[in-house]
């Protein structure tokens, strides 16, 4: 168990406890107001000021021996808030976890709240300028949606019924998407994405730069050796680069240090050698999200 | 300290309603491998959903990880982008 599923799962994993999923919550903190005017210009989040620092050139500071460390840390506080929202500017208490495909389709069927629709990745318009829908939302967040047009997507359907939203969610990992879902902002959960990772705003900083912007999963793949015939399909496929050859033995092998959890590397493997195994029951990575 | 990649954009040619919409091109956007550059409405912009291309521009966020392949300067169309080392 991650420390949010610790603080906020209720004695089980932290997004499938439908207590965060309540419009009550939303009526609480005000999100719509709130979320609207996040949502408006989003794409400015990543451009504005972090406590004073420029966004713009960021990477070369974080990379800094002593300011980096500092920055990752007043970065990592204030996406790990579990204030109250205050400015709809900042993203904060905008925390996530990687979550695989059965996790995923616990969450529509059982906790999402209603309506649930489908909307234009965000992540990949502002890094790549195409519009692919493929974020899945829910409650509040589909009502504000509906506001801003260059999220709905043209082609596709936009409400989803439950079913509709576990196919489509299905399909996206197939094709190698991760699946990630948020706070937003904390407790609120709103999102559930299918992401790759350069594009991902929420993955990059933690890949990249090591702001803890969003956990690992609950889960870490495990490699059945007697069944993998080195066929190799799957090192293409994994998005964080976690499996690699055996330099001595030109086997396939897991670098569970660098495993997410996300599991899109099951979908290509045509033995059926890679699973799922909890993250708690590997003493190698027990705890380190 | 390896060296810093500068990464420029002549906004007089793409962007803020001068040449060309950044958001009809997205040459360089797509090209970049690591995904350095970034689509965004100028800080002024207020409006929801503002549709006027002199609010939106492209700024590369990521220069750090500029692998100098190149690619966004040989493929923009109006030769707005310059990399140095």
């Amino acid at each position: 168990m991650c420390d949010l599923c610790m603080k906020h799962g209720a004695g089980g994993k932290w997004y499938l406890n439908s207590k965060h999923y309540s419009d009550k919550i939303a009526e609480q903190y005000n999100l719509r107001d709130f979320l609207l005017e996040q949502y408006k210009n989003f794409e400015q989040v990543s451009m504005r000021k972090v406590h004073g620092f420029n966004a713009v050139g960021l990477d070369y500071r974080l990379r800094m021996p002593v300011i980096g460390r500092i920055m990752k840390n007043i970065a990592g506080n204030m996406l790990h808030s579990t204030k109250p929202p205050s400015d709809p500017f900042k993203p904060e208490g905008h925390i996530g976890q990687v979550v695989p495909l059965e996790d995923a389709i616990a969450i529509l069927e059982e906790c999402a709240a209603e309506p649930i629709i489908e909307k234009n990745c965000m992540c990949r318009y502002m890094s790549r300028g195409i519009k692919e829908a493929c974020c899945i939302n829910f409650g509040v967040m589909s009502e504000i949606i509906s506001k801003l047009p260059r999220f709905i997507p043209e082609k596709d359907k936009f409400h989803l019924t439950r079913k509709e939203a576990v196919d489509r969610f299905t399909a996206h990992n197939k094709k190698g998407y991760i699946g990630t879902i948020w706070f937003g902002p904390f407790p609120y959960i709103n999102n559930l994405c299918s992401c790759e990772n350069p594009e991902c705003a929420g993955i990059r900083p933690r890949f990249d730069f090591g702001i803890m912007s969003i956990h690992k999963a609950e889960y870490v793949i495990q490699l059945d050796h007697n069944r993998c015939d080195d066929c190799r399909a799957c090192i293409q496929k994994c998005p964080f680069k976690a499996i690699e050859i055996n330099p001595l033995n030109k086997n396939v092998k897991v670098n569970l240090d660098k495993c997410y959890g996300c599991g899109v590397c099951r979908h290509v493997c045509p033995q059926d050698a890679l699973y799922l195994c909890p993250r708690d029951t590997i003493p190698e990575v027990r705890g380190r999200y | 300290m390896t060296k810093k990649t500068k990464i420029t954009i002549d906004y007089s040619r793409c962007g803020d309603g001068n040449g060309i919409d950044p958001r009809e091109c997205c040459k360089c956007l797509q090209t970049c491998a690591p995904a350095v550059f970034l689509l965004h409405q100028t800080l002024g912009a207020e409006e929801p959903d503002p549709f006027d291309p002199k609010k939106w521009r492209v700024t590369p966020q990521w220069p750090s990880l500029c692998t100098l392949c190149m690619n966004c300067v040989k493929n923009c169309p109006v030769n707005a982008i310059e990399v140095k080392q």
